[in-house]
Formats: C-alpha cells, structure tokens, sequence
C-alpha cells in the first residue's frame, strides 16, 4: 500500500538542496537521514536527503524558559500557534522523469511552497536500488555535512527496506560502494567506516571477511 | 552621524552632576510620601470626603486616587486560582493614514486570544482587520487623526472581548493593555471632540455587555508613572487655607505610587483598591465607576508593580476580585523574570501589523484600482527621496 507523508512545504531552494518548513505536528514523521521527494509536474519529481532538522528560538521562548514550570497550555501555544520556525534541510540526489531515477541534480529547483513528501518503502527502494549508488556523490562532495553519520542514518533505514524485499546484499554492496569512492579520502573513509559499523554491523562484518 | 556628540556629552555631565542631588531628593519626598500614607492610613472616610471637597470647590480637573474601603496601607495576599476559567485578552494595532504614499488607507487590526484555565489544549486567536478608506479617513474638521484611530482601536479591543465572553464558559477574566480610561478631549473642533464622544458612548456600552455576562474585566497598566495615591496624599497633608491654590501645590513631585507602595505590597499581593478621581472619569457612571490598584507581579526580593484598572462592578465583587487578582499573577508568572500577561504578550504578537503587511496591504489596493482603470496617487517626493536609501560603501 503507497502511503502519502506530506512533512511540509518549500521555503527556498537551489539547484544542490532545498529547505523545507514544517508545522510542529508534522515533525514526527520526517528524520535525519530520511529520503524525501518534491513532486512537481507530471512525471517529474526531485529525490533529496534530509540532513539537518532545525528548530529556532525567538525572544518570547528564550523567556519562557526562564519560568519555574511551563503549563501544557502555554508548550501547546507555542508549538501550534506560534509561527514557530521549523526547518528541514534537504541535499538533492536525484530526480525522476517519466519514470526513471535519475541520480544526477535535477535539472531546475522545486518552487516556493511545493508540498515534500516522506519517501515510502517502495520509493525507497527504487531509488537506492536505480543504478549504481551513483547518488552517493552528492553526499560525499557535501564537506560541511556531518558525512558518516548521514550516511550511516539512510543505510540504517534503507537497509531495513531492502532487506524486507528480499535484496539482503544492498548494504554490503553500499559498503563497497563507499571504500571504493573514498579510496583516495582516507580520513573521511575512516570516519564514514566507524559509522557505518554502528549502523550496520552486520554488512560491514560481512565487507570485513 | 547627525548627533552633536559633543554638545551631547556637555550635557550628559550636567545630567550626572544633577543626578545625585535629585536622588537624594527625591528619596526624602518619597520617605515624606510614606510617613503621610501611614498616618492617613485609617482614614478613609476623612481623605475620601477632603478629596471631593477639593474637587467641588477648588480645582475641577483634579486626577488622583479616592480612597473607598480599604486602608491604605492593606496589602491582600494572592489568593488561589480558580481550577476552571476563561481568559481572554486583545491587544489592538494600527496602520496610521500615510498622505506622501501612493495610495491613502487605514486598519485598525485587533488580536484577541482565549486559553481556558486547567485545559492543556492551546488558546483560541481570533484577528478583526478593519480597512478605513476613502470618507472614513476624515472627520468633521480634517484627516482623522491617531487619537482617533486610537479610540476606535480601543473600542474595537472590548467589542471582541465582549463578543467573545458571550461563547465562553464562566467565570471569564478578560483584559487589554493599558488604562481602562479613553482620552477624548484632543485637539481640534468641538465637532471632533463629539464624534470622540460617540465611540465613547460606544466603548461604554460594549463595558456595559461585559458588565451583562458577569466577564470580570481590566485594563493592565505595565511600569505605571501614575501618582494618582501621591496626588491624594498632597491633598491630605495641604492646610484648609491653601486648599485653593491646589492646583500649583506639589510638594511630592516626581514621587510615583510605585515607588510608594514597593515596599508596602510583597510577591503576588495586591495594594487596596481606589476610585479614580478625574474629569473624564466622571463619564463613567454606577457599575462602569472606574477604579484600580497596585499589583506586584515580581519575584520575592525583586518587585514589579503595575497597576490594574477596573470597573465598579468588579471592584465592588471580592470574589471577582480574587479571581482577577490570582489571573494576572498565574499570567505574569508564566513570563519568568519579565513578568507581564502572557495573554496580553501573545494578543500584540497577534496584533502587531508588520511593515511588511503594510506594504502588502498597499499593493492590494494598489492592484484592485489598476484592475479598474484607475490612476493611482502619486508617491509624495519627500517619500520618494527617503526610499532611495542612503550612500552606499564602494566595495570591490
């Protein structure tokens, strides 16, 4: 069954990512490291990673919390009323035409206010199985991005997925994937490995031997 | 720069020589102040009956504080909040009529919010938007003026309060910010001073619907510099003989009623309540009698006093009283360290109309009068040449 997650709404974009704001009741849903995508004319949509979920302060919260005990009423104010600005980061990897994924940028940006919607298993899948981790390049070339723990994040839920399927090898051959592209990065192949071991021991025990 | 700073430093100095000789005086008024609020503290009915006196035979537009029931000096613990209450507050802004701008208008935007005390879910807002235009922008004599969308913005405040009290489940504590008092007398022809009169008249009868419900209302004066108690005190402590000269009498200026009643009233207590003494007070007659007191919403060892203006039918119900008293205390405490309502702070946030809504406003009219074929004024040069910004730096 295709289930449809809206977790908000384009505050501005670019060609490498796009910000997404967010009501706080929408927050349970998307996480670090969740594929998402923006649907946009027919037959074309844009896939991007979630790597930073940011919550700012505003004068009024910085004050409440100087307060002995908040009441629910007042946490339900803020959250619900208050235009309490919640922002979803997204690294763009990749986009669908007609169909086929696309593990290139897409070809022009989502616009204000396009609704973004959390990726089920099915898209998951398609996505990361389509061709051959070519998104990957886009995390890796994002060197102001947490990297490893990004990555180890989307493996830890695509692994899940996969698996589900019957693809048991989609996290080993990810691994390799990833020593391969950072053959000549060795400090962030190591960061990325120590991750990615937490993350998915068991693949990564299976790269080992 | 367009400051002298220079000159402004010469000035400064002044300032701070004179500074510690005004404090001392100021001080010993103060000490004064309080020596002759004790020892009219029991007095009541003598102050009350000196006071009407005064206005009776000397001095008509005197403003101070009528002493009604209560001593003085009385301080009245904070009592416990009701578990179950409406609160409701509205806040109200404007967008002021701009003759040097393309197009000429004017809104009076008018947040309200209501919480229901013991519920967790979130308060209600509501927003009332009124767009003046075109014969509205005038009164009798010329362009209406801000004391006059000031007025209507203040009528608006407690026609949605009573709107809203209506719907809600009692007891219901409503308030605004600032004094429960209209300013009607302005500048300009005794014709502006009655088309004031008639939102007057409309203010009160939207007092008299709350008064209807039983909504037990306020008007929440933050960092007063009221001396309403003082000026009672320069009454008490003038001779018979002088009594009309009292007009040119004041021996304890600068002293305010809450450097008076600091120390007097602790965390969460209120001071006793008074009858306002003013001329225009007078148009607020029977259950409408405006009165007030002195709250101290600060923490123990830190105090802050505002002040709380009521109505007589409040004033006179000390269950009402309570209830009120507890209310702003609970709001005032979810503040932290800045205490003020948090109803009252949420109502202007939902009030508060942008510069950049202004503009957005501006450009609706703007593009319904194209739409219709029509030309728009011209933006005024004067406007024109502040828009066009400053220098800017040569950067390469």
């Amino acid at each position: 069954m295709v289930t449809t997650i809206e977790i908000g709404r384009l505050l501005r974009a670019g060609t490498t990512g796009f910000v997404v704001g967010c009501r706080v009741s929408q927050i349970d849903a998307p996480s670090f490291g969740a594929l998402v995508r923006v649907p946009l004319e027919a037959g074309y949509q844009i896939y991007g990673l979630i790597y930073d979920i940011h919550i700012d302060d505003d004068g009024l919260v910085r004050q409440l919390v100087t307060a002995e005990g908040i009441d629910e009423a007042v946490i339900a104010d803020n959250r619900v009323n208050r235009n309490v600005p919640i922002e979803m980061s997204v690294l763009a990897v990749g986009y669908q035409q007609d169909g086929q994924v696309f593990h290139l940028l897409p070809p022009r940006p989502a616009l204000s206010l396009d609704a973004i919607y959390l990726c089920d298993d099915e898209e998951l899948r398609n996505f990361t199985s389509a061709g051959r981790f070519g998104y990957f390049r886009h995390i890796l070339r994002a060197n102001d991005l947490p990297i490893g723990d990004l990555l180890a994040a989307h493996l830890n839920q695509v692994q899940a997925r996969q698996v589900k399927a019957g693809n048991e090898d989609w996290a080993v051959e990810a691994t390799q994937e990833l020593i391969v592209l950072l053959r000549d990065d060795y400090a962030t192949l190591m960061s990325v490995i120590s991750t990615l071991a937490d993350a998915v021991p068991e693949a990564w025990n299976r790269v080992r031997s | 720069m367009s400051l002298d700073f220079q000159s402004i430093r010469e000035q400064v100095k002044q300032l701070g020589e004179n500074a510690i000789s005004r404090a001392q005086q100021l001080q010993d008024k103060r000490t004064q102040a309080l020596e002759l609020l004790k020892n009219n503290s029991q007095n009541v009915a003598g102050l009350r009956q000196k006071v009407e006196t005064v206005v009776r035979n000397h001095d008509l537009s005197l403003r101070c504080a009528l002493p009604v029931i209560e001593q003085l000096t009385a301080s009245f613990p904070l009592p416990v909040l009701p578990d179950e209450m409406t609160v409701l507050a509205a806040d109200g802004s404007q967008i002021t009529p701009d003759r040097h701008a393309e197009v000429n208008f004017a809104v009076i935007n008018v947040g309200a919010i209501q919480l229901r005390q013991g519920s967790s879910d979130p308060p209600d807002t509501t927003i009332t938007s009124q767009l003046l235009y075109d014969e509205q922008l005038y009164s009798t004599t010329g362009t209406i003026t801000d004391a006059k969308l000031a007025l209507m913005r203040d009528l608006n405040e407690r026609t949605i309060l009573a709107k809203l009290a209506k719907k809600a489940p009692p007891p219901v504590v409503t308030f605004t910010d600032g004094p429960m008092e209209l300013w009607i007398g302005v500048a300009g022809g005794s014709q502006d001073i009655a088309e004031n009169a008639e939102v007057l008249e409309a203010y009160m009868h939207s007092l008299s619907k709350l008064d209807g419900l039983g909504a037990i209302t306020a008007g929440y004066v933050d960092k007063p510099s009221a001396n309403l108690v003082v000026r009672t005190l320069e009454v008490a402590m003038t001779q018979q003989t002088e009594l009309s000269e009292i007009k040119n009498l004041h021996p304890l200026r600068w002293v305010t009623d809450i450097a008076l009643y600091r120390d007097i009233i602790e965390s969460g207590e209120r001071s006793p309540v008074f009858a306002l003494q003013s001329r225009s007070a007078k148009s607020y007659k029977g259950p409408l009698a405006l009165h007030f007191f002195y709250l101290n919403v600060g923490q123990p060892g830190r105090p802050y006093l505002a002040r709380v203006d009521i109505p007589a039918w409040v004033a006179e119900n000390p269950e009402s009283l309570d209830i009120l008293h507890a209310a702003l205390i609970d709001q005032c405490r979810v503040m932290g360290v800045r205490p003020y309502p948090y109803l009252l702070h949420r109502a202007h946030e939902t009030a508060v109309v942008k510069l950049q809504e202004k503009e957005q406003v501006t450009l609706m009219i703007a593009q319904e009068l194209r739409e219709r074929g029509l030309t728009l004024g011209e933006l005024s040069s004067k406007q024109s040449a502040k828009q066009a910004g400053g220098r800017a730096r040569y950067e390469w």
